[in-house]
């Protein structure tokens, strides 16, 4: 099966490749794009978001059968380190992260907000962000947020 | 010398042990090269510091980046002494070398002083005789724990001595090869250079200076400083904000595979037959592996495959008869009964063990005006990292690698080894970054079972990663705790006497069982952590008995963010609350009454309160209409905070708006990070108040997932706002003492908006 992921086609190994394997799974275990984690795998904490088609989704919930002629962005190429995405640069002036965990899966959400919304109100940021942050940078990276709006 | 040698033979027993095991002076602390392993180009210093050939500094990195915010801060204190630009010091793993164990955690651990005999400068004997001796056994056992927020404690004085001598060497390098005064030669960015016009870089001088003695090594004077103190930016913020953060999850190694798990889903319990083929019959599966209890895990399953979902897919596919614990079901509720009962009749009869008393009880206890009794309890919780449980291992040739994300690296590896079959040497174990920790990777279980997994993978990596659902089934929890606080208070409405009567398990004990069994003796001594927060309760009150009644509920229980204070403190912070109310005064001047001896508190106090315009305290701001404050001090750590909570009613549940904090923590390293820290210990600690809480019946815990374990998220957060002492004392902890406050100050805040008192949590309405 192919999948195109971050701007390219990618084969996965057909005996694994079962439709019904999570996109975070093929990803992580066969791509080795670690970037996008695995926090519930129900999707109630958002840490495993992706874009698809440009929307935000939570891959743990998505199989590769549904991917199939779809665009995968992961946060591998939300930015590169010469230019990266006015969130990431904003997650760094605001010192938002702290174990970081959960964030790849954060900032993928908000980018996905932003594209479609570009000054949202804090409770559209509060509706679209329901991101699970155990370490609580909440406060942090809804400054963030305003701040690259 | 003098005052040792007096010390010790004042010691008995102990003192004899700490004589024959020789004396250590702290300079030894900043260790030998050998150490610290150098590679090509690279020279050592001392056991911290080695020079690259292109002049950078080389630290060797000895606790674990989990969010706290370590890394960066320790390379600060090397950043200072060595006068090089953050950016210029480079972290390498320390090794398994006991000079990178943890004193501190150990000497704050384990004699339990009253913290009015601890206060710096003002030591009692046998405050400083006890300290004194458990550091040398500290050092000693060098164990590496990263925990206790302890880390900058700890190395505060070691990194900075050990930077300040590599220093030394290098001046004095420069000094002997330019044939001019150490005095003269100036140090920028790592650049060295003499006004005559020589000049080299750390790495030109190196080698040299690896062979220049130390000379004279002072310290920088406070004022000299430019970068401790300052909110430098976190040296790992960029890598945490583009997903190139190596967690222990995001190892990759060639051939690797991946292993799920299935605990007998009752605590304790162990698994009968099993029926695996359903789950070899299934594609990318590889084989079914049989654990036992590893580092005091429950029994369970492990199912190997290719991908994680592969492995995830055969384990649910496993059949398997479950067998209950041999001493019976667990059920939290009957639990909960059995504390109080121990804890009434411990209050009853003046049992349980008084970690503090003073003063004459029963006599002021006739001559009190009025008498408040209140029963409080909290439940058990879960930790729930947001990184899941995980482990990969090799065991290859006679030899284990471990990739860890580990609090505790040198119990990851006695674990593994002893997994192996091995000697100690022959593991190794590396640390990546933590997902969370939160004190749930103090514990090593998880490396137990993927070093077994790894036995039967023919020399093949496996990565063993815990669903969520068994990571909040099999968690080491939050002791559940039952405490019974009973004050007599005199004419003008103040206590004279105050009872506290605790019952609960014990952390400690256990952890030594499961993690270092040479340790554990053979009957439990008591555990500090469980009256943490009550028997040092700071407010002076004449006459105390602050005791604890240790159980043994069966329920694994293990270091939670902030440990006993996690709970203690909402239970004297409310009842402090109640006895105010009782005697008809605001709670903010009834704790300041009561803090007269106490001015550092204080001053922490009542800056909270005038950052929060409280009533009479600096621009008193009024509230908006249905919104009420509540206040709560505590001291944890080694550092004092208080926080203003202010709070209203929304939808018939408690709602926090902003909670104003403020902090003495002695010297601040970097004040950016102690506001990070203490805004996420304020949302970790408002997910337990509003939230948290495990249920366990017929053995199992009934929380599975973040739908029944619910945690506050954006839309629940609070503006959380951080002011600081400025102190010039040494620093305090940072990383857990913003969670002790806020349930007591939130639930002082809801008595004001509803006249209930919650005694209960979480905080229901």
């Amino acid at each position: 099966m192919e999948i195109f992921v971050n701007g390219a086609p990618r084969h996965l190994p057909d005996d694994l490749a079962d439709p019904t394997l999570p996109l975070l799974w093929a990803l992580r275990d066969l791509l080795g794009l670690t970037g996008t984690k695995f926090g519930c795998g129900v999707a109630a904490c958002g840490a495993c978001t992706v874009h698809l088609d440009g929307e935000a989704a939570r891959s743990c919930v998505v199989p590769i059968g549904a991917v199939r002629g779809r665009r995968v962005v992961t946060i591998e190429a939300l930015g590169s380190a010469e230019a990266p995405h006015p969130l990431q640069r904003a997650w760094v002036a605001h010192q938002v992260p702290q174990c970081g965990y959960c964030q790849s899966g954060i900032l993928m959400a908000a980018a996905a907000l932003l594209a479609r919304n570009r000054r949202p109100s804090d409770a559209e940021i509060d509706a679209a962000i329901d991101n699970v942050c155990r370490c609580g940078t909440y406060p942090r990276l809804r400054a963030a947020i305003r701040s690259a709006a | 010398m003098k005052r040792r040698a007096l010390l010790v033979s004042g010691l008995g027993a102990a003192g004899a042990l700490v004589v024959g095991w020789g004396l250590l002076p702290p300079r030894e602390r900043i260790g030998a090269v050998d150490a610290l392993p150098v590679e090509a180009g690279e020279v050592g210093l001392n056991g911290w510091i080695k020079i690259a050939a292109d002049g950078a500094v080389m630290l060797a990195m000895n606790r674990s980046e989990m969010g706290q915010g370590t890394h960066t801060a320790l390379a600060m204190l090397v950043a200072e002494e060595l006068d090089v630009a953050l950016a210029r010091v480079r972290l390498v793993a320390a090794g398994a070398d006991r000079l990178y164990g943890n004193v501190v955690t150990m000497v704050t651990g384990f004699p339990f002083f009253h913290p009015r005999d601890t206060e710096p400068g003002r030591e009692t004997a046998p405050a400083r005789a006890g300290q004194w001796v458990v550091a040398k056994i500290a050092r000693e056992l060098g164990i590496n724990v990263t925990g206790g927020s302890s880390s900058v404690v700890d190395a505060w004085d070691v990194l900075r001595l050990a930077a300040a001598t590599a220093r030394a060497r290098l001046v004095g390098a420069a000094s002997i090869a330019w044939k001019q005064p150490a005095g003269e030669i100036v140090v920028v960015d790592g650049v060295v250079s003499h006004p005559a016009g020589s000049s080299a870089h750390y790495g030109e001088l190196a080698r040299m200076a690896a062979a220049t003695p130390t000379g004279e090594v002072r310290l920088k004077r406070r004022e000299d400083w430019r970068l401790i103190g300052t909110a430098a930016p976190r040296i790992d913020a960029a890598a945490k904000s583009d997903g190139s953060a190596r967690f222990g999850i995001d190892i990759r190694l060639p051939g690797l595979l991946y292993a799920a798990i299935r605990h007998c889903p009752m605590l304790g319990g162990s698994a009968g037959a099993v029926d695996v083929a359903p789950a070899l019959a299934l594609a990318g599966v590889e084989r079914v592996v049989r654990l036992g209890p590893y580092g005091g895990s429950t029994a369970a399953l492990a199912v190997v495959g290719r991908t994680w979902w592969h492995a995830q897919r055969g384990a649910a596919a496993l059949k398997v008869e479950w067998q209950q614990r041999p001493a019976g079901a667990l059920d939290s509720d009957a639990v909960m009964a059995h504390l109080e009962e121990r804890a009434r009749a411990a209050a009853s009869g003046g049992g349980g063990f008084a970690f503090h008393s003073r003063g004459d009880l029963v006599r002021a206890d006739a001559a009190a005006a009025q008498h408040v009794e209140q029963t409080y309890r909290a439940p058990y919780l879960a930790h729930a990292t947001m990184e899941p449980i995980n482990c990969t291992a090799r065991v290859a040739g006679g030899k284990v690698e471990v990739w860890a994300p580990t609090q505790v690296p040198g119990l990851a590896r006695a674990i593994a080894a002893d997994v192996a079959g091995v000697a100690e040497a022959a593991v190794t174990v590396h640390v990546t970054y933590l997902g969370g920790g939160f004190g749930r990777r103090l514990d090593v279980d998880f490396v137990g079972q993927a070093v077994r997994i790894a036995l039967e993978t023919g020399g093949r990596p496996v990565q063993l990663i815990w669903s969520r659902e068994e990571d909040l089934g099999h968690d080491f929890y939050r002791p559940a705790a039952v405490t019974i606080l009973r004050a007599g208070l005199g004419a003008d409405g103040l206590p004279q006497t105050l009872r506290i009567t605790s019952a609960g398990d014990a952390i400690t004990p256990r952890w030594l069982e499961r993690g270092i069994p040479a340790l554990a003796g053979p009957v439990d001594t008591p555990d500090k952590t469980t009256s943490e927060g009550l028997f040092d309760q700071i407010y002076a009150i004449p006459h105390q008995r602050i005791a604890h009644v240790a159980t043994l509920s069966g329920v694994p229980v293990g270091y939670w963010r902030s440990v006993g204070h996690s709970h203690n403190a909402f239970f004297v912070e409310s009842f402090v609350d109640e006895l105010a109310h009782a005697a008809g005064r605001d709670p903010l001047d009834y704790r300041l009454a009561l803090l007269a001896d106490a001015p550092r508190h204080a001053a922490v106090l009542r800056l909270a309160a005038e950052r929060a315009g409280w009533p009479g305290q600096g621009r008193s701001r009024p509230l908006a209409p249905g919104r009420a404050r509540g206040v709560a001090l505590h001291e944890s750590f080694g550092s004092i905070v208080a926080q203003v909570v202010e709070a209203s009613i929304e939808g018939g549940r408690p709602r926090v708006h902003r909670v104003v904090c403020a902090a003495d923590i002695g010297s601040v390293v970097n004040p950016g990070i102690v506001a990070q820290q203490i805004e996420g210990a304020v949302i970790f600690a408002l997910s337990a108040a509003l939230h948290g809480h495990i249920d366990i019946a017929g053995g199992v815990v009934r929380q599975t997932n973040f739908p029944s374990y619910p945690v506050v998220r954006l839309a629940e957060a609070p503006v959380v706002e951080t002011h600081l002492v400025d102190s010039t004392r040494g620093p305090g902890g940072v990383g857990e003492i913003g969670t002790p406050p806020l349930a007591p100050a939130l639930a002082n805040a809801l008595f004001v908006l509803t006249g209930k008192r919650l005694r209960e949590l979480p905080l229901r309405l």
